[in-house]
């Protein structure tokens, strides 16, 4: 759906895409990731025609988004970062006008205004100026523009940023519905999102690929370990050390005693699973313990590793 | 075609759905009116050998009101398109720039001429209501009012091409007013200074103020009318430009 080749962008000197090659195949749904400033916004205003490459090329369902940017740009539904809407406009009025002008026309437009309204939950505010919406409302508008035309391609720069807990809950499930039939790429700062929603995840940094695989396999092939946690009723004095000679075992934490139980964190390498080993060791030395528990190394962990600066 | 259309609606809607278009209606209308009942107690009180739509729209209390219409009109059109970020929406879609400079400009042109629809029914219903002799013919009306829109709509793709450079609608709005001035000021070089230098000519040939005066006396000249349409057109290629460059540089 989307393949990008060598996708480069410069601000004079300043280079924010850098060299930037992925492809998105149809029915994915694709978590951009990247601190700020690392060239998200930059690199879909390349595959939205907004602007040009400096260097490089890419295709949206097969159209050059340089020489048939038009073709390309009618696959697309686009949110922007901030979402920017015709503030004296009402809702209505506005996703009315934005079908036209993506070409819906008659009847076609009228049964479309109601699907994405229904979709978008907007019913109960069609007829409010734009002005007055809450941030929320503001997002699912948007989300209804970038439906409105039936793209094969949803393409949404941070769709949650700024909102409370509940709302960022339910445009979540409303892209997760979304991607059901579509091909989606989602840029976005919050991780736990991109595990729920997306199989597939770019990370970008400095205008450069760090990674781009399934989230999945990116835990697993993630340097760092993970860490088993493991309470034992009071302090052992020899735990440590014969957690420590375990097999796989880096390193052994205390996090000391707490209303009588001890805290030990037992790092291991990263795709091993020291539990079981843990808990014989647990039963032959007779200690008491009322929980052993595996953190595993999560996206977050993931995304830290690959854009530390140092 | 399919998408002109709307885009044209939304311009020209984004008038009447804020106070400016009403604001300038009723400033357009009221302008006018002071202008023509100076003109007519002008015309009561002393002889003038020249018809009452000259003396109208021959004066600089014409010319003060007529520019200022013009920043206001355009002013927002693309600054603030692109500081809500709202160009980006537009140009995303299958819209291409040149739809953008052509839908704003048409839909400033249609309330431009709208703005001047009542003046005509002043000027028409003249006789009816004075019972006086009509001190004008038809044909000048339609004359001086084929020049407005001519000049006008030159005016307007200035204040288009203005508003592009900028995201700022009050620097777009000094920029248009600058312009214009300028220009104002330099039709009048050849009434200032003579014509008896080389390049006078040239300084007639681009002076609005004096094709209107001539309109009013109810000449035709379609010099001026191509000239001023083709540098319309150049102005809106212009403005096309520079939406494209301003988007692409960055
Ligand atoms: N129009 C511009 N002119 C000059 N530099 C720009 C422009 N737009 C972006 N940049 C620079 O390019 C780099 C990438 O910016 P970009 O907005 O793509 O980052 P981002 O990943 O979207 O960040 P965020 O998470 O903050 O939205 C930044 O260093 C930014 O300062
Ligand atoms: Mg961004």
């Amino acid at each position: 759906m989307i393949s990008a080749q060598n996708l480069t962008k410069a601000f004079g000197s300043r280079v924010a895409v850098d060299n930037l090659s992925f492809t998105v195949d149809k029915g994915d749904v694709v978590g951009f990731l990247g601190p700020n400033g690392a060239g998200k916004t930059t690199t879909i205003r390349m595959l939205t025609g907004y602007i040009p490459p400096t260097r490089g090329s890419a295709t949206i369902a097969g159209y050059d988004i340089v020489k048939e940017s038009k073709k390309a740009r009618q696959q697309i539904g686009y949110m922007p970062e901030s979402v920017p809407l015709y503030e004296d406009m009402r809702v209505s009025e506005f996703l009315k006008f934005r079908g036209k002008i993506k070409g819906l026309s008659g009847s076609h437009l009228k049964d479309r205004l109601g699907d994405v309204m229904e979709q978008c939950g907007l019913r109960e505010v069609k007829r409010r100026l734009i002005k007055t919406l809450s941030k929320g409302f503001r997002q699912r508008v948007g989300l209804a523009d970038a439906l409105i035309h039936e793209p094969e391609l949803l393409i949404l720069d941070e769709p949650t940023n700024g909102l409370d807990p509940i709302q960022i809950r339910s445009i979540r499930s409303l892209i997760k519905d979304l991607a059901q039939e579509r091909t989606v790429m989602v840029s976005t700062h919050i991780l736990s999102e991109v595990e729920l929603i997306a199989n597939k995840v770019v990370i970008i940094d400095r205008g450069q690929i760090k990674a781009a695989d399934k989230p999945a396999n990116l835990v697993n092939n993630l340097r760092t370990a993970g860490s088993v946690l493991l309470e034992t009723k009071g302090k052992i004095d020899t735990a440590p050390e014969l957690l420590k000679a375990l097999d796989h075992v880096k390193k052994v934490k205390d996090f000391g005693l707490k209303e009588g139980w001890n805290t030990y964190e037992v790092v291991v390498d990263a795709g091993t699973d020291a539990r079981e080993r843990i808990a014989s060791l647990c039963l032959q030395e007779n200690w008491q313990f009322r929980s052993l528990h595996r953190q595993g190394a999560s996206l977050e962990d993931v995304f830290v590793e690959l854009t530390r600066q140092d | 075609m399919k998408t002109l259309l709307p885009l044209i609606q939304k311009e020209f809607r984004s008038f009447w759905s804020s106070p400016l278009g009403w604001v300038l209606f009723a400033y357009t209308i009221l302008m006018e009116g002071v202008c023509l009942s100076t003109a007519m107690k002008g015309l009561a009180d002393t002889a003038i050998a020249e018809n009452l739509v000259f003396v109208t729209f021959h004066s600089p209390n014409f010319w003060f009101f007529f520019l200022f219409l013009f920043p206001l009109i355009t002013m927002r059109s693309f600054a603030e398109e692109e500081k809500s970020g709202t160009l980006e929406c537009l140009l995303t879609t299958q819209i291409e720039t040149w739809h953008l400079v052509f839908s704003k400009f048409i839909a400033r042109i249609l309330f431009y001429a709208l703005l001047w629809t009542p003046g005509v029914f002043v000027f028409l219903s003249f006789g009816n209501i004075t019972e006086l002799p009509i001190p004008f013919i038809k044909e000048v009306l339609f004359t001086t009012h084929l020049y407005l829109f001519t000049l006008g709509a030159f005016f307007i793709a200035l204040g288009c091409f203005a508003s592009s450079l900028t995201s700022n609608q009050i620097i777009a709005g000094i920029v248009t007013i600058g312009l214009l001035i300028l220009q104002y000021f330099l039709g009048f070089v050849t009434v200032i200074w003579g014509d008896q230098f080389a390049a006078s000519d040239i300084f007639k040939l681009f002076s609005a103020q004096q094709h209107l005066t001539n309109a009013c006396r109810g000449i035709l000249d379609y010099a001026p009318l191509l000239l001023f349409s083709l540098l319309t057109l150049f102005t809106l290629l212009l403005t096309n430009h520079t939406v494209n460059y301003r988007r692409w540089k960055r």
